[in-house]
């Protein structure tokens, strides 16, 4: 059975489109049929973290007006052969697609994949009530930062009022020597708020500005910190359980470089 | 000199009359008394009739204006509201017996949210509301009655919103950003302080004041 994921968030910046596509790739790598849909029309930028717009023919508003066949949109990915993007126009804005349309053609597309992820804008106005509609799961999320954490319980409270029961947490760019020192919230803190069922810690990588520059998903990095973090979440989804990452510490040369520093 | 008006009550306000031979200075003198020594007669909202034709229309305009001022109506028309039928009046009375009643029940019935109430979600009862799971910052909780929160409160909390200040408001951890209870306002202090029992907030001397709970 065919599994259609959101990715949402409420907030801008936090790192929905980041975690769309590496979700998307996580799953596509260990097998799975993945089509990736960009809801966030007129802001599109999905396909430039997969480094696929220049293979863009059509696009979400043209499937969803019955231009065409929503698998002539489709983009496959260069590297992996079972994941595949429906983009979004970057011409068109939020009315052009509605709710209905977007419920229709996941069911359609639901025989084909094995995971459907839709991509949320920010807001909680109607590109964020087209995006939720076909979803039978909902990723929220959030960074370690009150206006995040103050989002993310918005939007946890607007899919409970849309009937969306199933909601998973991610926290995005987590700083562990901030959190140590106490200048940021913990995973205590935001759990307390949001009490949702937490799939993922995600921590702040440099190699993630990195890897979306170069339209690579920070998942097929090795050695970074983020994509193992992604990679739990891809595992989780599926099924496994995987602890979560020990916050890494400062290695001792880096604490002794501190030490001369301060001295 | 205190003949010179003569009061009766009725049942829809007061009958003034007149000693024979008061000229209208005299009657205004002594009403203007009668008023500022606040004998308990006039009460504010009570309608005051003064038999028709008795004083010239300015005159009346005169007293009309006097017992404006002192919060009551002034009236010519002795047998007007008279004419309301006593029945229908008596009704009126009963069903505002009853609103009464139905108020005073309503404030004793209990509204329960079996949910976390999230940022942006607000809930509104003329009743108490019990709450079980968290109350977040940003959401609301208004309430005609008291407030009792199964958890934390970091939201904004209203008790006895119709006034009543004997409702309260009770949380496992009680840290909301704002408290009304009744017509008085608390917030937070700038500096959040840790909370690790259960309090109960309540209006006492004119304040609001936190004091821990068992339960």
């Amino acid at each position: 059975m065919s599994q259609i994921l959101v990715i949402t968030s409420g907030k801008g910046g936090v790192g929905k489109t980041t975690t769309t596509a590496n979700i998307g790739v996580g799953l596509a790598m260990r097998g799975n049929k993945v089509a990736l849909i960009d809801t966030d029309t007129g802001l599109r930028n999905l396909d430039l973290l997969l480094g696929l717009e220049n293979r863009i023919l059509y696009d979400l508003v043209d499937v969803t007006s019955g231009r065409v066949q929503y698998k002539k949109a489709l983009v496959r990915h260069k590297k992996f052969e079972n994941l595949y993007l429906l983009p979004t126009s970057q011409i068109k804005d939020k009315s052009a697609v509605n709710p209905e349309q977007l419920v229709k053609l996941c069911d359609e597309m639901r025989k084909d994949f094995d995971f459907i992820i839709i991509d949320c804008p920010a807001g909680i106005e109607q590109g964020f009530k087209t995006a939720i509609a076909a979803a039978d799961t909902a990723i929220v999320v959030t960074m370690p930062e009150i206006s995040a954490v103050r989002d993310a319980d918005k939007i946890i409270g607007e899919l409970g009022r849309a009937d969306k029961e199933n909601i998973k947490l991610i926290v995005n760019r987590i700083r562990p020597q901030m959190v140590e020192k106490g200048d940021m919230l913990d995973m205590g803190d935001i759990d307390e708020i949001l009490s949702v069922g937490c799939i993922g810690q995600v921590p702040d990588d440099e190699s993630v500005v990195v890897a979306t520059n170069r339209g690579e998903p920070v998942i097929t990095m090795n050695g970074s910190t983020a994509g193992q973090a992604y990679k739990n979440i891809v595992a989780r989804l599926c099924g496994e359980s995987v602890p979560f990452l020990k916050p890494q510490k400062e290695g001792f040369f880096a604490r002794l470089k501190k030490l001369f520093g301060l001295l | 000199m205190s003949d010179i008006v003569t009061i009766k009550g009725l049942k829809y306000g007061l009958q003034l009359t007149f000693a024979k031979g008061a000229t209208f200075d005299d009657v205004q003198a002594n009403l203007l008394d009668k008023l500022q020594s606040g004998n308990g007669f006039f009460i504010r909202g009570t309608t005051v009739f003064v038999p028709k034709g008795y004083f010239a229309e300015e005159q009346n305009e005169a007293l009309r204006k006097m017992f404006h001022r002192h919060g009551m109506l002034f009236s010519t028309e002795l047998k007007r509201p008279n004419l309301a039928p006593p029945s229908r009046d008596r009704d009126a009375a009963k069903t505002s017996e009853q609103k009464l009643k139905a108020s005073v029940e309503e404030a004793q019935k209990m509204m329960v949210i079996n949910h976390t109430v999230r940022g942006g979600q607000e809930v509104k009862a003329n009743c108490s509301v019990l709450i079980c799971g968290n109350v977040n910052p940003g959401a609301q909780i208004i309430a005609g009655g008291s407030i009792d929160i199964r958890g934390t409160c970091r939201g904004f909390v209203h008790a006895g919103a119709f006034g009543d200040k004997t409702a309260c408001v009770v949380a496992d951890r009680l840290m909301p950003a704002q408290i009304r209870i009744a017509d008085l306002i608390a917030r937070a202090p700038d500096e959040p302080e840790q909370v690790s029992q259960a309090e109960r907030a309540m209006i006492r001397g004119n304040q609001i004041i936190f004091e821990p709970v068992s339960r």
